[in-house]
């Protein structure tokens, strides 16, 4: 009852759950400009998924497959329906397709097809012999995560299947859109993107490891004695107010355009009838970088504790938006940036 | 939906919900508190004894209150200024002996007796006001001090005089008329107390003195830095408090003739806590007359309620003392949150239905294109902010800028610029009158002439107050677009009564009708309303006819015509109701055919917005001006129509890159030259089929 009552207050004072705060980009998480300073950029439309897989660097953009040979890039091959998402398989690649099947492409388990029938993948790993999957969503496709925000839903699952063969087994689920997972032995830490934090699923019950994101947090891959994690849109006061309104939610979700919704997107300022908020009004000419912005890139460094220790920025007025993968390779941290379809490295300072 | 619809639309229209901010940026909002205060002391001693309001009762109490109420406005003037007078108590208790020794004793004419009563006032302020005016004195130690010397004179007089004094007989109707008698129906107390406030409440709103005593209180640094004599200021106001308390006292000498050495004991304790209970700052700068007047009311149906219940002397006190200190407390978190609770409530969005937008996609005449592409840029990063641009006969190039300048650019190149004029507001609409001279609507000053010698005058800065409104909407806040009529009448728009040059799109989450056009006639020298409740009225031009003008409402999305003269005069007619952005400046092509800037684009999300005013409401709420959802004012077209209202073309930049904000062009000798408020540029852009001699001076006014 009581609690009840003190929601009630909440809503109406905008106190507690009703509280729009964003943490601020500070400490570890301090804005810059490195992806866009890059000086290895190469351009990829639809570029989503990286894998740095035997001294070999894959990408994965809708149905095609790309293999770097040096600085060229060549298409490896092409396949029906779009790529998911790419992984390490026992020293191979691993690759999961929208359709649901995962096919490992090379290494020692090369030709092997798993058939998930799973619709929504967004990010799988293996440990061992066990191949680990994300389902964003029981409801909707991968490529329609903002309509699963902005009905925010909770369906994502974890599922993990024996590479030897046996029956895929789902180990979790009611998870706020799952995005990456990354696997060490039996242990699993999972992104769970609308709830805006990383989570341990070794229990039952989910432990969070870092919680309260300035963004909505992707894939993760191990690198050295840490990870990287992608972060791929930016968490807004505005979409945090509006998540807040169910009616204005409704409406929009039914009466306006997709493109145009008051959403985290991956790419936002391409058309004139998106939304446009107070700071973003270009000033003699000019986007600040500051600017509230509904997309930007933005990849975190983790620390074996999963704590960011260092990240790597596109600003609002910046030209690497909606980083959907990063990778280390070769001494060099790659970033897959889907929102601006460019793929960028920034030298690894550690 | 439609029923929620219908409901809604009905609710925003008859709610008023912009009066609660309104209203709380009035200053005299401060009074509620009080004035409860008092209405609830009020209701407690009623309900407790029925027969103390009687009117035997009232008319008792009134006269006490009179000489009361003289003593907590004289204290209010002081704290007003930010001092402090403990020795209202004291003078009031001279004033008594003084005027009963002169008369009885000294045997003075009346007159006389009044005037060296108040001087004996005048004289004890004085030195009060000496101390702490001019010697820098800390006010509360030292009229402390004056309290004792006052009361200890008064102690000496009372032992030399009080026997002479209660053993003669007064014989002077006069001496007795102010205690005793009635004016108007009243005791005279009582008017002289009213007659009082008034006068105080006139001087502190009205007068110059009056500021300055209010300037001085709320900041004596700023008040001395801008040469406010501040000591004497400060001075003059324990004078003045001094001759009240001298007057309070010869009343109650007039009343009951006694001079007993209990007088006027305490009393500044309980003159404190009325002026502090009616919502008197004690760090100064804002009290007023009302105010005292509230507390007075207060303290003295409190004192005299407690002492007929049976309260004891003792906890009388206690009771005024704990009052006293609620009353400061409450004074201080009033203070503290009044702006909090003011900037929450302020913006109140309403109901706004558009029409729907038409596409902008091929097919449509608002399709994109890229017409505006070879714009050359002028003044690139010379200029910030040219809202309006126009030319003169020679080609030279007027712009205003954010910092009050009027900039000119000379021809024939544009590279060199000087400073015209510095006006010291926002320069935004302009129009050259007939004689040549430049007509400039400056947002946060109004309506202002540069004549050819550059001299910037004042046409008007104010209209018809209107009766119902809550704001003083008399001030011009945001005189927007002009133009002028072939008498010489100037028709110009005021986006907004409610907001700030500065907030101009914070209008926007409201899309209330908060602005209006005004028409100022030189020849009469009169301004007036013409139009009220429009959505942000904003671009006017005078159609080729002479008779009427298009003006265009940026958050309507619309061009409406209005005709001043003629057989429709007094008519508005809506020319294009649904535009596919936010429309802004209009103003004469060649052909006969009108230019209009459209500022921004209407997003779908924010339409959706527009009609659900609630959502808009909390989000001013609950999220920073950053992050508001605004119109989209980061791209912009041109758009040309003729009189039906018929869209005949629309320039468009598709990057946006050469010019981004669009809100004014203007067509000068076959270029159109173009403006933006937030820019750093003035687009110039060749047009192939424009006349190449037309000029819009020779369009208004027909000069070869």
């Amino acid at each position: 009852m009581i609690e009840r009552f003190s929601r009630l207050l909440d809503s109406f004072t905008g106190r507690g759950e009703a509280a729009v705060t964003v943490p601020p980009l500070d400490g570890a998480l301090r804005a810059n400009r490195a992806l866009d300073e890059a000086a290895t950029r190469f351009a990829m439309p639809g570029v989503d998924c990286l894998a740095s897989v035997d001294g070999r660097l894959y990408a994965a953009a809708g149905a095609a497959l790309a293999e770097w040979d040096g600085a060229q890039r060549r298409e490896v091959r092409r396949v029906d329906g779009g790529i998911a998402c790419l992984a390490e398989c026992a020293g191979g690649l691993a690759v999961a397709l929208e359709d649901g099947r995962v096919m490992v492409e090379t290494g020692p388990r090369a030709g092997a097809v798993f058939d998930t029938r799973l619709r929504c993948i967004t990010a799988m790993a293996v440990s061992g012999n066990t191949l680990f999957l994300c389902n964003g969503s029981t409801e909707h496709a991968a490529g329609d995560w903002q309509k699963d925000l902005m009905e925010r839903r909770a369906t994502g699952e974890v599922w993990r299947i024996d590479l030897d063969g046996g029956k895929p087994e789902r180990i979790a689920k009611g998870l706020g859109w799952p995005a990456g997972i990354v696997a060490e032995g039996s242990h699993l830490v999972v992104s769970e993107a609308w709830k805006h934090r990383l989570v341990r699923l070794d229990d039952a019950t989910p432990v969070p490891v870092h919680s309260d994101l300035p963004g909505y947090p992707g894939r993760i891959v191990p690198a050295g004695d840490g990870y990287w994690l992608a972060v791929f849109a930016p968490r807004s006061q505005l979409v945090e107010f509006v998540l807040r309104e169910p009616a204005y939610r409704r409406r929009m979700v039914a009466e306006v355009p997709r493109p145009y919704w008051i959403a985290p997107t991956l790419r936002a300022g391409r058309s004139f009838y998106e939304p446009l908020q107070g700071g973003s009004v270009k000033q003699l000419g000019m986007l600040k970088p500051w600017a509230p912005t509904l997309s930007s890139g933005f990849c975190v460094r983790l620390d074996a504790r999963f704590q960011p220790v260092a990240s790597l920025h596109s600003r609002a007025d910046g030209v690497a938006h909606g980083v959907t993968s990063v990778v280390r390779h070769g001494g060099q941290v790659w970033a897959a940036a889907k929102g601006d379809g460019v793929v960028v490295a920034v030298e690894d300072r550690r | 939906m439609a029923l929620t619809e219908t409901y809604l639309r009905w609710r925003y229209r008859l709610v008023p919900d912009h009066l609660a901010g309104e209203i709380l940026s009035k200053r005299w909002i401060d009074n509620t508190i009080p004035l409860f205060i008092l209405l609830l002391v009020v209701a407690a001693f009623s309900t407790a004894m029925p027969e103390f309001f009687n009117a035997a009762s009232v008319g008792d109490l009134s006269r006490q209150w009179g000489e009361f109420a003289l003593l907590v406005l004289a204290l209010m003037i002081v704290m007003l200024a930010g001092g402090i007078d403990l020795s209202v108590g004291s003078t009031f208790a001279l004033g008594n002996i003084v005027a009963l020794a002169l008369i009885s004793v000294a045997g003075w004419p009346m007159w006389a007796v009044v005037l060296g009563t108040l001087a004996c006032g005048a004289a004890v302020g004085l030195v009060n006001g000496v101390l702490v005016g001019y010697l820098r004195l800390r006010a509360f130690l030292t009229t402390l001090v004056t309290l004792i010397i006052v009361r200890a004179i008064v102690d000496m007089l009372l032992l030399k005089y009080s026997v002479a004094i209660a053993g003669g007989f007064i014989d002077s109707d006069a001496w007795y008329y102010p205690g005793e008698g009635y004016l108007l129906g009243m005791p005279f107390s009582v008017v002289v107390a009213g007659v009082l406030a008034i006068v105080i409440h006139l001087v502190f709103s009205r007068s110059r003195a009056g500021w300055h005593v209010l300037a001085v209180g709320g900041s004596r640094r700023s008040a001395h830095n801008v040469g406010i004599p501040v000591k004497r200021v400060i001075c003059s106001t324990y004078v003045i408090s001094g001759i009240m308390a001298a007057l309070a006292g010869l009343l109650f000498a007039s009343r009951l003739g006694g001079a007993g050495a209990d007088t006027g004991i305490g009393l500044e304790v309980t003159a404190l806590t009325a002026a502090v209970l009616g919502g008197n700052s004690l760090g100064g700068g804002r009290g007023s007359a009302a105010k005292a007047i509230i507390g007075s009311v207060t303290v003295m149906i409190m004192v005299n309620g407690l002492v007929r219940i049976g309260v004891s002397a003792g906890a009388n006190s206690l009771l005024l003392g704990l009052v006293l200190l609620a009353a400061v407390a409450i004074d201080v978190r009033w203070l503290k949150n009044r702006h909090k609770l003011l900037s929450k409530v302020y913006v109140s969005p309403t109901f706004m239905d558009l029409p729907a937008a038409p596409e902008t996609d091929e097919g449509s005449i608002y399709a994109v294109n890229d017409k505006l592409h070879p714009v050359e840029k002028i003044g690139l990063d010379a200029i910030d902010g040219p809202e309006d641009v126009i030319l003169d006969e020679d080609d030279n190039i007027y712009a205003g800028n954010r910092t009050g300048d009027i900039i000119r650019f000379f021809a024939p190149d544009y590279t060199r610029q000087e400073v015209y004029a510095h006006t010291g507001g926002r320069p935004l609409g302009m129009a050259f009158d007939r004689a040549g001279n430049l007509l400039v609507c400056i947002g946060g000053m109004g309506l202002y002439r540069i004549t050819k010698a550059r001299e910037v005058e004042r046409l008007t800065d104010e209209t018809n107050r209107s009766w119902l409104s809550v704001i003083d909407d008399s001030r011009l806040r945001l005189a927007d677009d002009l133009d002028i009529a072939p008498d010489g009448r100037v028709f110009f728009s005021e986006a907004t009564v409610r907001y700030e040059m500065h907030e101009w799109p914070v209008d926007c989450l409201e899309s209330r009708g908060n602005g209006r056009i005004i028409c100022y006639d030189p020849n009469k020298g009169k301004t007036h309303t013409v139009l009220k409740n429009l959505v942000f009225p904003n671009g006017i031009c005078m159609s080729h006819d002479g008779q009427s003008f298009f003006f265009a409402e940026t958050w309507g999305c619309r061009v409406s015509r209005y005709y001043f003269d003629g057989p429709k005069a007094g008519t508005v007619e809506v020319v294009i109701p649904d535009l596919p952005g936010y429309p802004d400046n209009i103003n004469r092509a060649s052909d006969g055919t009108y230019w209009l800037a459209i500022v921004g684009m209407r997003t779908p999300s924010l339409d959706l917005a527009m009609r659900m005013p609630g959502f808009r409401r909390r989000m001013a709420r609950r999220i920073a001006p950053d992050e508001w959802l605004y119109a989209n004012i980061n791209t912009g077209c041109v758009v040309r129509f003729d009189e039906t209202g018929r869209v005949l073309e629309t320039l468009w930049d598709k990057g946006g890159e050469n010019h981004p904000m669009i809100t004014s062009m203007r067509e000068h000798k076959g270029h159109l030259y173009i403006g933006g408020i937030n820019n750093n540029r003035i687009g110039r852009l060749k047009l192939d089929w424009a006349d190449p001699d037309w000029t819009g001076s020779q369009s208004y006014w027909r000069r070869s």
